[in-house]
């Protein structure tokens, strides 16, 4: 489970806090939405809880250690162990096919061979069985945002982030990213935790945050 | 990360073979010009080092003035009207029997000789050649100098120690028009002439030597000099050659003698290698470094070509290590590629060159090929020029891709 605790961040340079005070646990098996305004300081949030930026006022455990205290080795570890990331931009590696794609985390902890089937298994379940060597740029933006989930999802981590991951699809689509992310949050007990500015989208989460000018408005 | 190093490398195809091409001419140019260059000094050096004495103690010329006479007892009441002049006819070493001595109880000392040096002039029916006629005992002058296997004719040693006989160099044998066995006469200006008979011809491929030297036994060049038991040079070789030059100077503190180390008497010869080498050495830095800049740059675009992926990477797990390692393998791979291939294409260069005909006896060898010289030492430094300026080259910007903050590429949407 993830703890956060007084978190305050400040840009450098800038009088105000983008965030100002937030609290939040996220317990294991937690699905999760987080809405607001644009600007209210979602990216901030979910950044500063999924260990990418570790440079803010309060804490933030994961099983009660802070990630402000582990070192490069450690964070990495839990990063490469633990998370799993969706962004708004499907970050494929262009020189790499869907599934080497897929495969890029098991092959930083040694993994490879122990996860190629399970790697069709996702490529399965996101329905792409049949492109699994296309290079990124033979996939539509929705089929790249599958594959993308799926390397999110390869090392079975027990958090997914994801930063607006339909922002850039159509709802069709939108709807099947979805329909994976509450399939996985079933099947494999992933705590989800996502942005979206959907507000059909944010409704199929158990749980709806929405935050307000850097400050958490309300937990429904 | 080998992996996506490889990907990276062989997506970019054109670029990853134009820099391979680079470091490949540079090393295989290193190669080659080496190769030649070396064989070439290699050979010359050798005749230097060993065609004469690595040390040579000759007898100092010395002009005479009017103090040389005051060893006679009469001296202080000549009166010179004219003083004397020129060159003190015999030069001669002054206390022969003082320096086989101390050379014979020096370690680094494996041999010497005693010779008589003196200019002559050859004469055949009507030709006549001036030139220089060196004397020495046959044993003794074989364990100096490297003669015999020079000789195309005849044997060094069938010079003996008496009785007239002389080898001559093959150049200056046909400018006599003369043949094996048949008889010159020599003088050395002021005595008579005297009769010499040809037992031997060398060909030491030096200019030099062959076109106007001959060998005779130290008794006979005495009498032709009308000194008998005077000698004017002893040839020395040493243990280190290269320390012949030290050698000399230590000497030449102690003596009164001209001693002249192989490195002094090749002084402008070796000064036209250390050209040669300035020129070799400075001609691969500069394609080196054309390919070393190819690799800095192709890598700096690469990295911010690449910041979406090396924050991806991170967010996924992938260490700053890692990324260094990314971008770090790829000019490692071109490195060592560009450098094997090119050690590979520089020896077949090599291979090619040295089957070329030139005139034998010049730079060549006694085949008439050029001699190319295969020396580990320029492989060796072939490949580790070629790693060095493609590592170094690549550090930079692997470095500056290790240390991006993820953070800020995502923030600011994979810029
Ligand atoms: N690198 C930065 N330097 C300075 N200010 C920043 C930086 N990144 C974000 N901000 C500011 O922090 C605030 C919150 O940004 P954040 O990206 O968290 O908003 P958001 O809620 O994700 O908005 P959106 O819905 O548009 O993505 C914004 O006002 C933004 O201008
Ligand atoms: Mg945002």
């Amino acid at each position: 489970m993830i703890r956060a605790q007084g978190l305050i961040k400040t840009f450098e340079g800038q009088q105000e806090a983008v965030l100002k005070g937030v609290d939040l646990s996220l317990n294991d098996g937690d699905f999760i939405s987080l809405m607001g305004r644009s600007g209210s300081g979602k990216s901030t949030l979910l950044y500063l809880l999924s260990t990418l930026d570790r440079n803010f006022e309060g804490s933030v455990l994961y099983d009660g250690v802070s990630i402000k205290e582990m070192g490069v080795q450690e964070i990495h570890r839990l990063r490469n162990e633990q998370i799993g990331f969706v962004f708004q931009f499907h970050y494929l590696l262009s020189e790499l096919s869907a599934i080497e794609n897929i495969l890029l985390p098991a092959r930083k902890a040694n993994l490879l061979d122990k996860k190629l089937s399970f790697a069709r298994d996702l490529l399965e379940q996101v329905g792409l069985s049949d492109k699994a060597d296309r290079l990124p740029h033979h996939l539509s933006g929705g089929e790249q945002q599958r594959i993308a989930i799926a390397r999110a999802l390869i090392m079975q981590p027990k958090y997914l982030f994801a930063d607006e991951p339909t922002g850039n699809l159509d709802s069709k689509n939108g709807e099947i990213i979805f329909d994976l992310f509450s399939q996985f949050n079933k099947e494999y007990k992933t705590t989800i935790i996502y942005v979206t500015h959907d507000q059909q989208f944010g409704m199929k989460a158990h749980r709806r945050i929405l935050i307000n000018d850097g400050i958490i408005d309300k937990i429904s | 990360m080998m992996f996506l190093s490889l990907k990276h490398l062989l997506t970019r195809k054109k670029q990853s073979v134009l820099i391979l091409l680079g470091i490949i001419i540079g090393t295989s140019a290193y190669v080659a010009i080496s190769g030649m260059m070396l064989g070439f000094q290699t050979k010359l050096m050798d005749q230097l080092v060993n065609n004469d004495a690595h040390i040579r103690i000759s007898a100092r010329e010395e002009l005479l003035t009017s103090e040389s006479l005051d060893s006679f007892p009469e001296a202080e009441h000549v009166f010179w009207s004219l003083p004397p002049s020129g060159r003190k006819d015999s030069a001669k070493i002054q206390y022969p029997l003082g320096w086989f001595e101390k050379l014979n109880k020096d370690h680094d000392v494996i041999a010497f000789v005693p010779q008589v040096n003196i200019n002559v002039i050859f004469n055949r029916a009507s030709v006549t050649v001036a030139g220089r006629m060196i004397g020495a005992d046959p044993l003794k002058q074989e364990r100096v100098s490297n003669i015999q296997q020079y000789m195309i004719s005849g044997a060094f040693k069938d010079i003996g120690t008496s009785g007239s006989r002389i080898i001559l160099g093959k150049a200056l044998m046909q400018s006599l028009g003369a043949r094996q066995s048949e008889t010159i006469l020599i003088t050395s200006g002021k005595g008579p002439s005297m009769p010499f008979k040809i037992v031997g011809v060398f060909d030491t491929g030096s200019k030099n030597i062959d076109e106007n030297t001959v060998f005779t036994s130290l008794g006979d060049a005495q009498k032709l000099r009308g000194s008998p038991s005077e000698i004017t040079d002893i040839a020395v070789k040493i243990e280190q050659p290269d320390l012949a030059e030290i050698k000399s100077a230590e000497w030449k503190t102690s003596s009164h003698e001209k001693i002249m180390s192989w490195q002094e008497s090749s002084a402008s010869i070796l000064s036209v290698f250390k050209t040669q080498d300035i020129v070799r050495n400075s001609m691969t830095i500069s394609i080196i470094i054309v390919a070393g800049f190819g690799i800095y740059n192709i890598l700096s675009i690469l990295v911010t070509q690449k910041k979406r992926d090396i924050a991806i990477l991170r967010s996924m797990g992938f260490t700053p290590n890692d990324i260094v390692s990314l971008f770090f393998n790829q000019g490692l791979i071109l490195g060592i590629l560009g450098g094997v291939i090119g050690l590979g294409l520089g020896f077949i260069i090599c291979f090619l060159m040295g089957q070329i005909e030139i005139v034998p006896g010049r730079m060549g060898s006694s085949t008439g090929r050029m001699i190319i010289s295969y020396d580990l030492i320029i492989y060796v430094k072939a490949i580790i020029i070629a790693l060095l300026s493609s590592l170094f080259s690549s550090i930079f910007p692997a470095r500056a891709a290790g240390s991006l903050d993820p953070m800020d590429i995502i923030r600011s949407g994979g810029q």
